[in-house]
């Protein structure tokens, strides 16, 4: 008999298909390089929930995530509830790449603490023409720190000094990881992706949006995750390395985006969901922080963390999916766990599809859900790094 | 199809008394004409007396006394957005009979008559607008007691335009009774009935400078609602209900556009566009344009109490509560203009149809029950005041019965509280009958001769067939003699063709042959069918289309400053109705350069410059109705008509004809319509008919007519 485990927050539903993203295009690539992204996440999370046939009036609140700052920020989930058609309350959060999980825990446990019946999670991000300014910084030799803030910060981790990138070269070396097994794994995620896209699956999950620009006109058609192109094996080996098994072709790249699904009461989700037969619990969560520039190796921590907490184990899992912004990150994941890494990430991944950050693992959600729904159902397992070697991981369970 | 006799009453009871011509013979109506109402006969009676019902002078002396003793009007409220408009609407219309309007409003109201000023200016000139100015006395009060200065003026008539509360108004209205005791006191309430006021009112409708409209309710016609008519407003006479006949429809559109967005998310600036589409107006720019807070308010109190008194139909959506409360405009501001585009699915568009047909159809039906206006008012005032590309009765006369009850289950489907409010779907059984007919178009006449009237501003299929129904019923009853004119009261011009018709026929040639075949072939009947025809122009203009239906009577008589034009170069578009020839058949040379220059350059001439080449004859309203009933009673005197050519007639060059050199778009149009004029005249007469269609039909399927006004407008519609 399979191992089962109760739920930390038994009240708590995501209606089965009402969700979905935006597609994701690459940084500077397309008309969402030049919008207010909270603005576009409200409208495009009103425009998503009337393809699914949801009314948002159903809402009563909203969480946002975001970690790229934005104009009317202050104003967080608020404005954002404004463009998306019903004024609710609600809060942004952030936690770095791990915001897109941390929102739908958050949602849940909003549910279970009985403070409301339908929970927006919205989470977006614009990596492209990211604010620039200046910090008075009075320590600073220079008194005035001039920022932009995606690329200094990508660059530099304040408290180890060392920069993402240089994290999984850290770690490739620490675990011994070989360049060819990150090649072929790149190549085999780009496959998972494009076979993906080819069957259809990828459609369930985006939505494209037509965006107007100030005249009403039409700017362009949000419709695929642009700057994705099919890579092989050999194009992989011949990239020149720029740490120990990092290239540009086996780390993801700065996308934009946004990402929203809805958690709710379970009478809710049934009135909601176009599937009310199907049941998605949040399992449990759990995070960890790993040593210093060792950021790739914390998701796998977590998620044995998770396990153990829940009694759970990788055999349990029907689908297993990551955030994983250098493809090292699953190769340590698998060696430490002892799992095959070509079991995981079916359809498509961050490292394929891209990193707009806020949405990233939202959508990473949605789609390891909907593959669990394909499968007749199952517990699910998501998890991914984030800033400051931070690793977190959730079980979902489809009945 | 049954005739009935005249007066009409209000509501449209064909069995009303019979009404009686100048030579003594009863007028029969295809149906009771909208005039009866407020007590001013039959258009056939004007003619036939030879003078209006009613003067404006003696309605002033009536109203307001004599000259020596002239009283005032007092509008109360008058830095609002209503007062505002009717002090200037007023102080210009009764300027010349020496009635100063009192415009009365709190000391501290923002100044709305001050901000009328330019809009003055730019519509009557710097020296017109100082003159209206200063027929209004500006009088502040702290609205508990009138100021005393008030007395000197002699108050003779109270527009009241002070807020929506009935306490406050019944109030106001007690001060001004017991300071003035026989004062004619009216509102402008959106939704109090004068039952629950106890004054008559007199509804306006926005813009208020410049919209003509009112909506009456009085027990019996009074000089006051009559003087409205003689000064050139549209008084319509309605019943004393909530919300009277306007915002019911206004207001429960905007209710049921709401309750699509809820349904669907669709954001309002979209939905407007879906709704402009479908019904003609953009419920949600509407509101933001009259203000938002103060139109959210009105709109919510009118759905409110019409929810009191009917049932949920009607209950303000939350979204409109929020509004309400906030004043919050429905479109966002310009840092957030629309980002994300919108399209609808085909589940979703039905959904659309569905809820707002649903929602106004029962509405109407309501409406109807009630009978709260004859049919021709119900159907005009959508058109004429909130913008409804076709009024809401032709529009369930197209859906028929079973139609209208499919959506209405639809809707209720849908809204299920809706259910819950009574819906009549007997009001719309009986549509093939009576009144339901000719909501356009009547016909009246004593035995010997028939008026046919029109009342709406611009021809469409329906205006077609209703005139064909009406050409038929005059022939049936041996009527062989005819006056077609506009109906003296809803329509106060006639603008020309519905460019809304056209619409297929950009993509689509043989609908446009189809349009410009019909609607020809129904204006020839006026040739054919009729001993003697003549066309009446009256009213601000007469254009386009309308100018060329006119044309086919046997004669045309005018009022010496209506406004005569073919503007179809402008659009541009090629005159459908046969004016590339018609006309040029019974003018002689000289007159034929003139026929050219008036389609060529789409400029207007005045009647008076028209007699001779275009009309037969123009007088004053009075002469020109004289001389077009002596035609009806073949009077010795009677004009005759200029000799028509049947056969090919010389048509002069544009350079002959002195145009002066054009380039561009301008140039080709003219171009196109010169071809048209020069092949059509070219054939006789019979074979022109189809030279003319071809022509235009064939221009609104090319790019230079889709990249004009029709087309443009037809995209902005179309395109989301
Ligand atoms: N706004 C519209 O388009 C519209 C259309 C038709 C009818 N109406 C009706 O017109 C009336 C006024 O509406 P509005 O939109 O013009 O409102 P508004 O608020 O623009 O104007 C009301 C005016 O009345 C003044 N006022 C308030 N109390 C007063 C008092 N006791 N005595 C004299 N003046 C007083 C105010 O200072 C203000 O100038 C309402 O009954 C409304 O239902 C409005």
């Amino acid at each position: 008999m399979a191992t089962t485990a109760a739920s930390a927050f038994p009240d708590a539903r995501i209606p089965y298909g009402t969700w979905g993203s935006s597609y994701f295009p690459a940084w500077q690539s397309s008309p969402l390089a030049e919008v207010n992204i909270g603005q576009f996440a409200g409208e495009s999370m009103a425009r998503i929930m009337s393809v699914r046939k949801v009314p948002v009036q159903h809402l009563d609140y909203l969480i946002i995530g975001s970690t790229v700052p934005w104009h009317w920020k202050f104003w967080n989930a608020t404005l954002v509830a404004g463009c998306l058609g019903k004024r609710l309350p609600g809060f942004h959060m952030e936690q770095a790449c791990a915001t897109g999980l941390q929102a739908v825990v958050l949602a849940a446990a909003q549910v279970q603490g009985g403070s409301s019946d339908a929970v927006g999670v919205l989470t977006f991000d614009r990596t492209s023409d990211s604010p620039v300014g200046v910090f008075p910084e009075r320590r600073a030799y220079r008194r005035t720190e001039v920022i932009s803030d995606v690329w200094d910060n990508f660059g530099f981790d304040p408290s180890t000094g060392g920069s993402m990138l240089a994290s999984a070269g850290n770690v490739a070396r620490k675990h011994r990881i070989e360049r060819r097994e990150i090649d072929e794994l790149t190549a085999y995620r780009y496959e998972q992706y494009f076979k993906g896209k080819e069957s259809g699956f990828l459609e369930r999950v985006a939505v494209p949006l037509d965006l107007l620009n100030v005249q009403g006109k039409p700017l362009g058609t949000i419709g695929e995750d642009t700057g994705v192109k099919r890579i092989h094996a050999g194009a992989l080996r011949a990239m020149r390395e720029l740490d120990s098994c990092v290239t540009s072709g086996t780390q993801t790249h700065a996308a934009d985006g946004m990402a929203t699904l809805l958690v709710t009461t379970a009478g809710k989700a049934k009135e909601l969901s176009r599937r009310p037969e199907i049941a998605i619990t949040l399992i449990a969560k759990a995070e960890v922080r790993a040593d210093a520039s060792c950021m790739p190796e914390a998701p796998g921590m977590a998620v044995q963390k998770l396990l153990a907490r829940t009694g759970l184990s990788m055999a349990d899992m029907a689908v297993v999916k990551d955030h994983n912004p250098f493809a090292v990150n699953d190769a340590v994941f698998s060696k430490t766990l002892g799992y095959d890494w070509r079991k995981m990430n079916n359809n498509g991944s961050p490292l394929v599809w891209g990193h707009p950050q806020g949405p990233t693992l939202t959508r990473v959600v949605i789609e390891a859900l909907e593959e669990a729904v394909d499968l007749g159902g199952g517990y699910v397992l998501v998890f991914g790094c984030a800033a400051g070697d931070v690793g977190m991981a959730a079980i979902f369970k489809v009945q | 199809m049954a005739s009935v006799t005249t007066p009409s009453t209000a509501t449209g009871d064909p069995r009303s008394a019979q009404g009686n011509s100048a030579n003594g013979g009863a007028v029969r109506a295809m149906r009771p004409g909208t005039l009866g109402a407020l007590g001013l006969g039959t258009v056939l009676d004007i003619f036939s007396k030879g003078r209006l019902p009613v003067r404006a002078d003696e309605l002033v002396d009536q109203v307001f006394g004599p000259r020596e003793a002239r009283g005032a009007m007092v509008i109360s409220g008058a830095c609002g957005v209503v007062g505002a408009g009717k002090v200037m609407q007023f102080a210009s219309r009764l300027l010349p009979y020496g009635v100063p309007v009192i415009a009365l409003d709190l000391p501290g109201a923002n100044d709305g008559v001050q901000q009328q000023f330019d809009g003055l200016v730019k519509s009557f000139g710097r020296d017109t607008a100082n003159a209206i100015m200063n027929n209004v006395i500006r009088l502040n009060y702290d609205g508990t007691s009138l100021p005393k200065e008030l007395e000197r003026y002699r108050p003779k008539l109270l527009l009241e335009a002070i807020p929506e509360k009935l306490e406050l108004k019944k109030a106001h209205y007690a001060l001004f009774r017991n300071a003035f005791p026989g004062i004619h006191i009216w509102s402008v309430t959106s939704g109090f009935p004068s039952a629950q006021l106890g004054v008559d009112i007199a509804h306006p409708s926005f813009p208020h400078q410049i919209n003509k409209v009112f909506e009456i309710v009085e027990a019996r016609p009074t000089p006051h609602t009559q003087l409205l008519w003689a000064l050139g407003l549209v008084p319509m006479k309605v019943g004393d209900h909530w919300s009277f006949v306007l915002d019911v429809f206004f207001c429960g559109l905007l209710q049921a556009t709401l309750q699509f967005c809820r349904h669907t998310n669709t954001p309002y600036w979209k939905a407007d566009k879906y709704i402009r589409k479908l019904i003609g107006p953009n419920p949600f720019r509407a509101h933001d344009v009259i203000g938002a807070k103060g139109a959210n308010y009105l709109t919510w109190s009118c759905l409110h109490h019409l929810g009191e008194a009917y049932g949920p139909l009607f209950t303000p959506e939350e979204a409109l509560t929020a509004r309400m409360r906030s004043g919050q405009a429905w479109y966002p501001p310009d840092h957030f203009r629309p980002l994300v585009n919108w399209s609808l699915d085909a589940e979703q568009e039905q959904a659309l149809e569905a809820i707002v047909e649903g929602a106004l159809l029962q509405m109407t039906s309501i409406v109807l029950h009630e009978q709260r206006a004859d049919l021709p008012t119900m159907n005009a005032i959508g058109e004429l005041c909130a913008q409804f590309s076709n009024g809401i009765l032709a529009r369930a006369r197209r859906m028929g019965p079973e139609r209208i009850a499919h959506q209405v289950g639809a809707y209720h489907r849908l809204f299920p509280a809706a259910a819950g409010t009574t819906w009549y779907p007997d009001t719309f059984m009986n549509m093939a009958e009576g009144a339901w007919t000719q909501l356009y178009v009547n016909a009246e006449h004593n035995g010997k001769a028939g008026v046919i009237t029109i009342s709406r501003e611009s021809y469409n299929d329906d205006v077609d067939a209703e005139l064909n129904r009406a050409i038929d019923w005059l022939l049936g009853q041996g009527i062989h003699r005819v006056i077609l004119t506009g109906d003296f009261h809803l329509a106060t011009q006639l603008v020309g063709a519905d460019t809304l018709a056209f619409h297929p026929a950009l993509s689509d040639e043989r609908e446009g042959e189809r349009i410009s075949l019909a609607w020809s072939r129904t204006a020839r009947r006026l040739h054919h069918d009729f001993r003697a025809s003549v066309g009446f122009i009256h009213g601000k203009r007469c254009m386009g289309g309308m100018l060329e239906l006119m044309m086919h009577c046997h004669q045309l008589v005018a009022v010496e400053d209506t406004l005569l034009a073919m503007p179809e170069v402008t659009i541009p578009v090629l005159p459908g109705m046969e004016g590339c020839h018609w006309p040029f058949r019974k003018a002689d040379a000289e007159g034929r350069k003139k026929l050219l220059r008036l389609v060529l350059e789409g400029r207007p001439v005045k009647a008076a410059d028209a007699s001779g080449w275009l009309v037969d004859h123009a007088g004053t309203l009075e002469n020109a109705v004289r001389t077009a009933w002596q035609v009806m009673e073949q009077d010795a005197a009677a004009l005759k008509p200029r000799p028509f050519a049947e056969g090919p007639v010389e048509t002069p060059d544009a350079a002959e004809a002195g145009l002066a050199p054009v380039d561009g778009p301008l140039k080709e149009a003219r171009a196109a319509i010169a071809r048209c004029v020069a092949e059509a005249c070219n054939a006789p007469v019979d074979l022109a008919l189809t030279v003319q269609a071809r022509h235009s039909a064939a221009f609104m399927t090319g790019s230079l007519c889709r990249k004009g006004r029709l087309g443009s407008d037809y995209d902005k519609m179309m395109k989301h």
